[in-house]
């Protein structure tokens, strides 16, 4: 797997500047003064802080301890020349999220934000932003983290299995209003054929993202949901990363919670994010979901069974569109389902293959080739990735790809066969008198470039709806003026 | 791995920090240290909840780990519900480790006098390094099918040092550099106090890493931050300060003394101050024609005032050349006849030019 460095396009390997995290172009998107709010809990500044990115984080770092503000080009002078653009955009992201000041030619932090984020790295402050742990209760001992696992894994795996068997006639446990109100507002499933919910062409782009995008997506959707049911977003932003800080298998009181955040409890809790041991309980547990919300570690314990399935990958992929997949987790082989047709089922194995007809029905739900290959490439299983070590992946992946080449282009040219077919609208012109007839008509027909078809033997052509109301009156004067 | 990986070696060396305490300008004393460097490793961990660190204190005669993220001990931090609680777990562990093994160093007089173990430090903190690599290999079952180990993405040593350099233990620090690059570790190095440490230096310079003689001691916290904060990926794109004159001078294997002109066993390539009829290391014989040559040579240049001070038998250049190694290979008799390869003698050499890696260290003088 030697490489010569040369042959490889400069290009094609820099494209690290990963994409930024889905909540930041929210957070852009409100206005400063509710960032200002948000920026005065440490545990809010701390969790923006880390979905940041690296560079990003670097400048707000430097400028963290200074008192005063520092010029442009004192800063520029830190940065090596061909990475300008690099720096430029972490300066104008910083800017937009109201963290950095640029005023004639001086770059500082804002106030706030400095203030809090000093305290959260020192420590100290009276804001209770982390969250007011509660005493050790020796009657009603927290909920261990193996528990809250189960627990999370279960509420999250109920809502996945609910969308991805949706229509399908089984009848899954259904989740619980809140959700279902929220699947449907963000347009993953829609509630058009009668009672019960359809999933949704994004819906099944949906299931096939990871984990951890999966509950942004959700929880964006949650904050676009909040500032129509007129909550004080700031106070949502503010406990979720409040949960985010928040250390797994302690219980929090909820006495300090705002009456918005005691409200949110009840939703969190159906999407797995906490536990309570009742509604009413003034305690709750926050789960591996909420822990994990600004670290890219997986958010979800690795189901039952198969140990570490999920972050080793279970799938594999043979040349002759063969698919086994290691798993017993109902959800992994649902969402398999949707685009490979399976086999046998074993208590750890399932077995399918790729076909023409799996893949349309794929296509056919809006999800894309690309989708399906990158699904197989996440979780392909660690037997496939023999030959592309993790850290080259990266960079070989396009010479020595995980996915067979074959199947690859198969799946990509089953997507194309579908864009085979193109239909168009439009006026079907028969029974002409006369060829004479015929050509005169086509040839005004040409001028105006309607003609889609023609065929002179059968003195037959078609024309496109746009030119319909030309060619009438035009048919029609002539057969008048002739008579 | 997405987090990388950072060791602090910190220098605990009672007197030291005394001393650190009452110089002019810029006192600094333990007590403000540490406050900066707890925010500074704070800082590390808030950059990513995957980043992991292992603090080693540098005590007088012995070596600590002082904190690790791998081991989570099983006592809770006291209910705050303003502090993150992996950054109190970070301060608490630390301040009572610090404190407990400085108790004990005050009930031994004698370790007292003892010089900090900083290269014990630096080699405790290589080997977590390369447990953390074994572990990282065995979790991806990647060593099982016999591929090429992985290495961690960008883990860096931070030395910060307030002793002068111990010339006694340049083999090990050498040993330790080399160590180094094998596993890709970066060290960063920061002299809080003290004169500036050729070792360290060189630490840094042969790792790809960042020196800093701190002048600003009041300024520590923005400088550890700028400097040392960025892991490797980040710093080809903000720069980080990097040495423009390396002090690449070794000690000798004799005296341990730092060197100006040494003498280089052709064979082993060990050090010696001056010309020496048996190579210590490798028990080479140099015929004693070249010695009396080489000591006719010496005494006929100038004296370095560095060794001179130092060295009762003071080494000079033999031979002036520009720039390049000289090597003055004298053919054994007994070993080779006439013809032979220049396989014993003994050589000098002047000029800086940069290590190969040799097994016993550098060869090398200014």
């Amino acid at each position: 797997m030697l490489i010569n460095s040369e042959n490889i396009d400069d290009k094609n390997l820099i494209p690290i500047t990963n994409k930024p995290h889905a909540l930041l172009p929210f957070l852009q998107s409100q206005s400063a003064t509710s960032l200002s709010r948000l920026y005065q809990s440490p545990s809010s500044c701390l969790s923006i802080f880390r979905l940041l990115d690296s560079v990003e984080r670097q400048l707000a770092m430097n400028l963290l301890w200074l008192e005063s503000a520092i010029s442009l080009t004192t800063m520029g002078a830190w940065v090596v020349q061909d990475k300008k653009k690099v720096y430029d955009d972490a300066l104008d992201m910083l800017s937009r999220l109201h963290i950095l000041h640029i005023q004639s030619g001086k770059l500082s932090l804002n106030t706030t934000f400095k203030t809090s984020l000093r305290h959260a790295i020192t420590g100290g402050g009276i804001t209770g932003s982390f969250g007011v742990p509660a005493e050790k209760d020796e009657k009603r001992p927290p909920m261990d983290i193996e528990g809250l696992d189960g627990y999370a894994l279960e509420r999250w795996e109920t809502i996945l299995h609910f969308m991805v068997s949706s229509g399908t006639g089984q009848n899954p446990t259904r989740p619980s209003q809140g959700v279902l109100y929220l699947l449907q507002r963000s347009g993953l499933m829609s509630n058009q054929h009668g009672s019960l919910p359809q999933i949704t062409s994004a819906g099944f782009q949906f299931l096939l993202h990871p984990p951890h995008a999966q509950l942004w997506d959700l929880l964006l959707q949650y904050l676009h949901m909040a500032e129509e049911r007129q909550m004080d977003l700031v106070e949502v932003l503010t406990f979720f990363f409040m949960l985010s800080t928040m250390e797994l298998g302690r219980e929090y009181l909820t006495e300090n919670l705002s009456q918005t955040q005691k409200a949110m409890l009840d939703d969190l809790r159906d999407y797995g994010l906490i536990w309570q041991r009742r509604a009413s309980s003034r305690r709750f547990s926050p789960s591996r979901l909420a822990t994990t919300l600004t670290s890219s570690s997986p958010s979800l314990p690795t189901s039952t069974g198969t140990a570490s399935s999920l972050q080793q990958g279970f799938i594999v992929l043979e040349t002759n569109y063969r698919v086994y997949a290691y798993t017993d987790n109902p959800l992994q082989t649902a969402v398999l389902n949707l685009f490979v047709s399976l086999k046998y089922r074993f208590p750890n194995l399932v077995v399918g293959s790729i076909t023409r007809d799996s893949v349309r029905r794929a296509l056919n739900n809006g999800i894309s080739a690309e989708q399906i290959i990158s699904y197989l490439t996440t979780h392909a299983h660690p037997q496939m990735r023999k030959f592309v070590s993790l850290s080259c992946a990266y960079f070989f992946s396009r010479l020595n790809p995980l996915i067979p080449v074959t199947v690859q282009d198969q799946i990509r040219l089953w997507e194309l066969e579908k864009e085979r077919l193109k239909s168009q609208e439009g006026y079907l012109y028969t029974a002409f008198a006369s060829q004479a007839d015929y050509e005169f008509v086509l040839a005004y027909a040409k001028q105006l470039d309607v003609v889609l078809w023609e065929n002179s033997a059968k003195r037959c052509f078609f024309g496109s709806l746009e030119g319909h109301s030309n060619i009438r009156s035009f048919i029609e004067r002539r057969t008048s003026g002739g008579n | 791995m997405d987090g990388s990986h950072l060791s602090v070696v910190v220098d605990l060396c009672p007197s030291q920090w005394h001393f650190s305490s009452l110089h002019q300008p810029y006192p600094l004393n333990l007590g403000s240290f540490f406050s900066q460097l707890l925010a500074f490793l704070n800082a590390h961990i808030a950059s990513r909840h995957e980043n992991s660190l292992a603090v080693f204190g540098a005590f007088p005669g012995k070596s600590v780990l002082l904190y690790s993220s791998a081991d989570l001990s099983s006592e809770t931090p006291s209910n705050d519900a303003n502090s993150f609680p992996p950054f109190k777990m970070v301060d608490s562990t630390i301040m009572h480790n610090i404190v407990q093994h400085l108790d004990t160093l005050t009930q031994d007089p004698d370790e007292e006098e003892a010089p900090s173990a900083l290269v014990g430090a630096l080699t405790k903190s290589l080997c977590y390094i390369n447990r953390l690599t074994l572990d990282f290999n065995a979790s991806t079952a990647n060593a099982t099918e016999g591929l090429e180990p992985l290495t961690l993405s960008d883990p860096r040593i931070l030395i910060l040092s307030v002793s002068p350099d111990q010339t006694a233990f340049y083999i090990p620090v050498m040993n330790s550099i080399f160590s180094a690059q094998k596993l890709k570790v970066t060290i960063d190095a920061c002299q809080i106090y003290g004169p500036e440490t050729v070792f360290l230096q060189q630490a840094a310079h042969l790792t790809g890493g960042s020196y800093i003689y701190l002048e600003r001691r009041d300024a520590l916290l923005q400088y550890l931050t700028m400097a040392f904060l960025p892991p490797p990926s980040i710093r080809q794109t903000i720069s980080v300060p990097t040495q423009d004159k390396i002090d690449f001078r070794a000690a000798c294997f004799c005296h341990k003394n730092i060197v100006d002109v040494g003498f280089v066993c052709s064979v082993c390539l060990s050090v010696f101050c001056q010309p020496v009829p048996v190579c210590s290391t490798c028990r080479t014989k140099f015929p004693i024609k070249s010695l009396q040559r080489l000591n006719a040579a010496r005494s006929s240049l100038p004296l370095s005032s560095a060794s001179q001070s130092r060295n009762p038998s003071t080494p000079s250049t033999p031979q002036k050349t520009n720039g390049r190694a000289s090597a003055t290979p004298l053919r054994s008799e007994t070993s080779l006849g006439p013809g032979g390869l220049p396989h014993t003698g003994s050589t000098n050499i002047k000029g800086s030019f940069q290590t190969n890696g040799a097994k016993n260290g550098l060869g090398l003088s200014r």
